[in-house]
């Protein structure tokens, strides 16, 4: 009725809720919080967002950063629409199945949330550098696969330039259940923020399939409308408190049973020193002097924390086996059956690398 | 195949035919969870929501997606710019100054064509003051109310209190106060055994072999449920119905053919074996639970002569015998007395303070982390924000599915949730 009252297409009292917060301080603000203009600018003027993911998660999260004020959002989805997605991924219709989720979101959303700018990228998020990932302030997961999720997980560690605090990239990572982790512990968060829920889940995670009496396996995990919803709040609500500061974050891993009553258990997920991605340190590990370089490769795969599938091997500029490129490959075969002994001495550094990981991992090898 | 036993999920989404319609492959996810049976409930639920508020609007889509059958937005406002912006279900400004329940029900019933969806322009208090708005508002088989004034809503919960046929949820943030709620440890309710893939068979063995020797067959909270006392002598057939189950059901672990086991479920565990020992398992386990259920039929009839009850709901009880669970709710209000109702002008931390102060007692000494809650209610007191609407939307919509399709157990209490520290707890249980 009104119109617009400024370039920015916002109208009078257009935030009048979400500004109750933004205009004055609580009783769990940091110190820090710029109260009033300072605050609303940086939101809706500067901030800039990155969601990955355009599903079940991903459309829940759009419509909920849109509405809280951010003006300028980014999404990467790989996918396209299909219609079992329809009875939760709301941003679709049947009229868009077989279109990039990415691009349909993105459109759906300026068009129901005025001034709000959705810029898609329909492709992985392996595609992207890091450049890319160094312009946002702040990063939101609504991803379906571990793998992917160790991947930004890992390639945001590595962004961080202890000179440089803008570096510093809060990732939050939103999860339904997952019954296909296969993983030991939950996923590697180190540092960063995570929000999760999980039914019937345990902190050591097995693997669980569905059995049908058929003793078919299937690894369809159902999916609902609310519990994305409940899930992709949180992790905008944190999403909004940490671009403005205007409560304390989560510290830091939030689960929620539903299916009993409410179950809720919000817990400090410590850093593990030793862990590959964030530790810092040189990987220890202890075999026997008997094994071949073939054998190494075989227990780095298996090793759940790592998640490397097709590893390559050096120590200092001495190739031990490399996956790539072909001829490369060729030329270090043999190595495959001499002993790791042979090569490395006790307590002797190996790095591991592989196109999974964007990062390179340091492994000491101690012979028993 | 044979349909002499109710289907259960992986039977109800395993023979999903080659070619499925659209609405199954649509609805395929959910139906892993709630099976055709939750879905029917859902097809046939009748949902009256009041007010079309942002958190209202969220429930309502968590809602029509999965496909409830019909809802009506109760709202005679106007949409105001403050609304604009915090709905989805609206259309930014150009929605100001239309009718929000109309501009509401039209985004939200294209989120899918299967649900029916109207808006209701009256209001509420001249609804609940004639007769037929009272008939009206029973006709439903869900209420959903959102924030509102204490008076209307004592009403409305009285009214729903004493014609039990409609439950209700009643939703509440910012504008009255809360009492302090603690924080609940995390308890996990595993009900369904999961095996580790790589287990071995012997150890797997080991593991469950007390289950040979344990003491009870039944578990103690079947027990309790078995004995308790009737609540009313309601003519309601569900209830009767129910009721009449139970005490069959006590009845059959007493009779000397049950070895006082409660009817085996036909459903086997997860376990690490050869698809042939499984399969034979499996046809023991089908005749057994066959004659389980033909046992508690005969002691039903012998029992209830003269009642008639539909064979699909014993054959869901008999099979879910080792589920059952009864709620006893209380009505909205009872637990908090009467707080008077707190217009915006006065929410400041003194009233508030003062407020929960009388509640619990002069003597009582109020916890710290109190303060804490109430700064926060006076921070804001009237904000809907859009992502507390979200996650309530979430929460609401779940318990309404729980109640509607009658799986898994609803929140008995009040559920108070904390989004500055992210946490949840439950208060007020009966």
């Amino acid at each position: 009725m009104n119109g617009s009252s400024s370039s920015s297409g916002d109208w009078h009292d257009r935030y009048y809720h979400v500004d109750q917060i933004l205009d004055r301080p609580g009783p769990r603000t940091d110190p820090s919080f710029l109260a009033g203009d300072e605050v609303k600018d940086f939101l809706r003027n500067k901030c800039k967002i990155l969601v990955i993911g355009a599903g079940g998660l991903g459309c829940e999260i759009l419509a909920n950063l849109a509405l809280s004020g951010f003006k300028d959002i980014h999404v990467i989805d790989m996918d396209t629409i299909d219609i079992s997605n329809l009875n939760r991924q709301f941003l679709f219709r049947q009229k868009d199945v077989g279109q990039p989720k990415a691009i349909v979101a993105a459109e759906f959303i300026m068009n129901r949330v005025p001034g709000v700018k959705v810029t898609p990228y329909y492709g992985k998020i392996q595609d992207k550098d890091d450049d890319y990932y160094l312009q946002f302030n702040l990063v939101i997961c609504g991803l379906d696969s571990v793998e992917a999720r160790r991947w930004i997980n890992a390639t945001l560690v590595n962004l961080v330039d202890p000179e440089n605090p803008e570096s510093l990239k809060p990732l939050i990572d939103g999860g339904t259940e997952d019954k296909k982790l296969d993983t030991d512990d939950p996923e590697h968060i180190g540092w960063l923020y995570s929000v999760a829920l999980a039914r019937a889940k345990e902190f050591k995670i097995e693997g669980v399939t569905w059995s049908l009496t058929q003793g078919v396996v299937k690894n369809i995990i159902p999916a609902i409308a609310s519990t994305n919803a409940i899930i992709a709040a949180s992790c905008c609500n944190e999403a909004f408190k940490i671009a403005t500061s205007s409560a304390a974050y989560l510290n830091n891993y939030f689960m929620l049973i539903g299916t009993d009553a409410v179950y809720s258990y919000t817990f400090e997920h410590e850093r593990r020193a030793e862990c590959p991605v964030c530790g810092g340190e040189s990987l220890d590990i202890t075999i026997s002097k008997e094994w071949t370089v073939d054998r190494l490769i075989e227990m780095l795969v298996e090793k759940q924390d790592i998640q490397i599938k097709k590893p390559s091997l050096a120590s200092g500029t001495k190739h031990i086996y490399f996956q790539a490129p072909p001829q490369l490959e060729e030329a270090t075969r043999p190595n495959l059956e001499k002993k790791v002994s042979d090569l490395i001495p006790d307590g002797g550094e190996i790095t591991v690398t592989a196109s999974s990981l964007p990062f390179s991992l340091s492994l000491r090898i101690n012979y028993s | 195949m044979l349909k002499t036993e109710s289907i259960d999920i992986e039977q109800a989404t395993t023979h999903i035919q080659a070619q499925p319609d659209n609405k199954t492959r649509r609805y395929d996810r959910q139906l892993r969870l709630w099976a055709a049976s939750g879905q029917a409930a859902l097809e046939s639920a009748r949902l009256l929501v009041i007010s079309a508020s942002a958190t209202s609007t969220s429930i309502l889509k968590n809602l029509v997606l999965p496909g409830i059958g019909h809802f009506t937005i109760l709202d005679p406002k106007k949409v105001t710019p403050a609304d604009a912006g915090n709905n989805f279900f609206l259309n930014g400004h150009s929605s100001i100054g239309k009718f929000r329940a109309e501009e509401a029900v039209s985004l939200l019933r294209e989120l899918n064509d299967s649900v029916d969806g109207i808006a209701d322009l009256r209001n509420l208090d001249d609804i609940l003051a004639k007769e037929d708005g009272r008939e009206w508002i029973q006709s439903f088989s869900l209420v959903i109310a959102h924030n509102l004034d204490q008076d209307i809503l004592d009403t409305l919960s009285q009214l729903l209190w004493e014609n039990p046929t409609s439950p209700s949820l009643i939703v509440h943030n910012g504008a009255l106060p809360k009492t302090y709620a603690e924080k609940q440890a995390f308890k996990a309710n595993i009900r369904n055994l999961s095996q580790k893939l790589d287990e071995e068979n012997f150890e797997e063995a080991e593991a469950q072999a007390f289950r040979l020797w344990s003491e009870s067959p039944v578990p103690s909270d079947i027990s309790a449920t078995l004995n308790l006392p009737r609540l009313d002598q309601s003519s309601s057939t569900s209830s009767t119905a129910f009721h009449a189950l139970l005490q069959t059901l006590r009845a059959f672990i007493n009779s000397p053919e049950s070895s006082g086991c409660l009817p085996l479920t036909s459903t086997l565990p997860d376990m690490k074996t050869d698809t042939e020992s499984y399969v034979k398992l499996q046809i023991m386990y089908k005749e057994q639970a066959k004659g389980d259920n033909a046992l508690f039929k005969t002691i039903l009839k012998k029992e209830f002569p003269d009642l008639s009850i539909d064979e699909a709901m014993v054959d869901a009880f008999v099979k879910n015998a080792h589920h059952i669970k009864v709620l006893r709710g209380r009505r909205w209000g009872t637990w908090d007395k009467d707080p008077a109702s707190l217009g915006p002008a006065n929410i400041t931390e003194e009233a508030l303070r003062t407020e929960v102060q009388s509640l619990v007692g002069q003597g009582v000494e109020l916890p710290e982390q109190l303060d804490d809650a109430i700064g926060e209610i006076a921070r804001a007191p009237t904000a809907d924000l859009p992502n507390s609407a979200a996650f309530l939307g979430g929460m609401v919509a779940q318990e309404a599915i729980k109640m509607i399709t009658k799986q898994y157990v609803p929140v008995n209490g009040y559920c108070v949730i904390d989004l500055v520290e992210t946490w949840t707890g439950i208060v007020g249980q009966p």
